[in-house]
């Protein structure tokens, strides 16, 4: 069973190669704007790997910047896709 | 470029290596040599080539299209089999996996298969790569100003090109990509599946793990391996990873000639 917290952190830190000091993302920790890798093509690869990793597929609509705004709306994200799929 | 085997160890056959697609190609490129070098050394004759359009080829990626990367992949194996004298071993990176396989459907049988994080569906690494192309908007709020992968893929539909992170993709190219699936392989060959995660669990994602199941059923003897490491095709500085090259030389071990 995944813990789907910890993958979607992981997902972060691998995808914008974050360095140690600014791997101590926390759930309220804010992300578009405040983490100058997240630029617009690290955001379409977070989704890419998203998907890969828990077998998920996003719709274009489906994002906007308050997906992207806090690791904990990201998770959460993620946690209603999965839901989604498996309804 | 050939990478020679070393004539200190006995000679276990051919290999060729397909690359992944766009920018994973240039991101892989320093794992694929480094992989290569290792194979070599324990006697595999190994070719690295590139596909129309990329890296050294001649021509221009907007040139390329699915049935010409066929073709080269094709020529490149009537090459290897002409030095060695046998049939060479396939060695697919992601969308090289996808190519190479589409291409055993035309060749003889093949004395092993060895896929690196292959995509398993073309339509969905289509849709993956032309949401790169509209990145620049995913985030803004004003969804109705946006122009979305599906405006993209309309395009290629009607026969025209599009331009995604500074490549131009012919819909000749688009269109194959996009109806290639990862089917078993045409006949009996070893293959050997391996897989990077940066998980914590070292499992194969869902839809690999479909595919290899449906290959089992259809009678293939399939080993695969995940290896914990940086997903290295798209990492945004240059990554290796180690692991990956002696999995690499164990699964193929027992392929030798």
């Amino acid at each position: 069973m995944l813990d789907i917290d910890r993958e979607v952190l992981g997902v972060l830190v691998v995808t914008l190669n974050l360095k140690a000091g600014a791997r101590h993302l926390q759930g309220d920790s804010p992300l578009l704007g405040a983490i100058p890798e997240l630029d617009s093509m690290a955001v379409a690869t977070v989704i890419t790997s998203l998907e890969d990793r828990f077998g998920i597929t996003i719709a274009d609509d489906e994002i906007d910047g308050s997906v992207f705004a806090t690791v904990s709306t990201l998770t959460n994200f993620v946690k209603s896709k999965l839901a989604e799929s498996a309804a | 470029m050939v990478h020679p085997a070393s004539n200190e160890v006995p000679a276990a056959g051919a290999m060729l290596y397909v690359h992944p697609f766009a920018e994973e190609m240039n991101k892989s490129r320093r794992m694929a040599a480094m992989q290569s070098r290792a194979l070599a050394a324990s006697g595999w004759t190994v070719l690295q080539f590139d596909l129309l359009g990329c890296g050294d080829s001649e021509g221009d990626f907007g040139d390329a299209t699915w049935s010409r990367w066929l073709e080269d992949t094709y020529a490149c194996v009537e090459w290897l089999r002409a030095e060695t004298g046998s049939m060479p071993a396939l060695w697919g990176l992601r969308v090289g996996a996808l190519l190479a396989l589409h291409a055993m459907r035309a060749l003889s049988p093949v004395p092993g298969l060895l896929l690196w994080q292959p995509v398993v569906s073309g339509k969905r690494y289509l849709q993956q790569f032309l949401r790169l192309g509209v990145a620049g908007q995913l985030g803004s709020a004003d969804g109705a100003a946006r122009v979305g992968t599906q405006q993209l893929r309309d395009l290629l539909g009607h026969g025209e090109s599009v331009e995604v992170g500074g490549y131009a993709m012919s819909p000749g190219l688009a269109l194959g990509l996009e109806a290639s699936e990862l089917l078993p392989p045409p006949a009996p060959t070893r293959v050997a599946w391996l897989e990077v995660t940066s998980s914590t669990t070292l499992e194969l994602p869902a839809a690999s793990s479909q595919c290899v199941e449906t290959w089992r059923a259809a009678g293939h003897h399939v080993d695969v391996g995940v290896i914990e490491g940086l997903p290295f095709w798209q990492t945004s500085e240059i990554a290796e990873c180690a692991a990956l090259i002696q999995a690499t030389l164990g699964a193929v071990e027992a392929w030798r000639s």
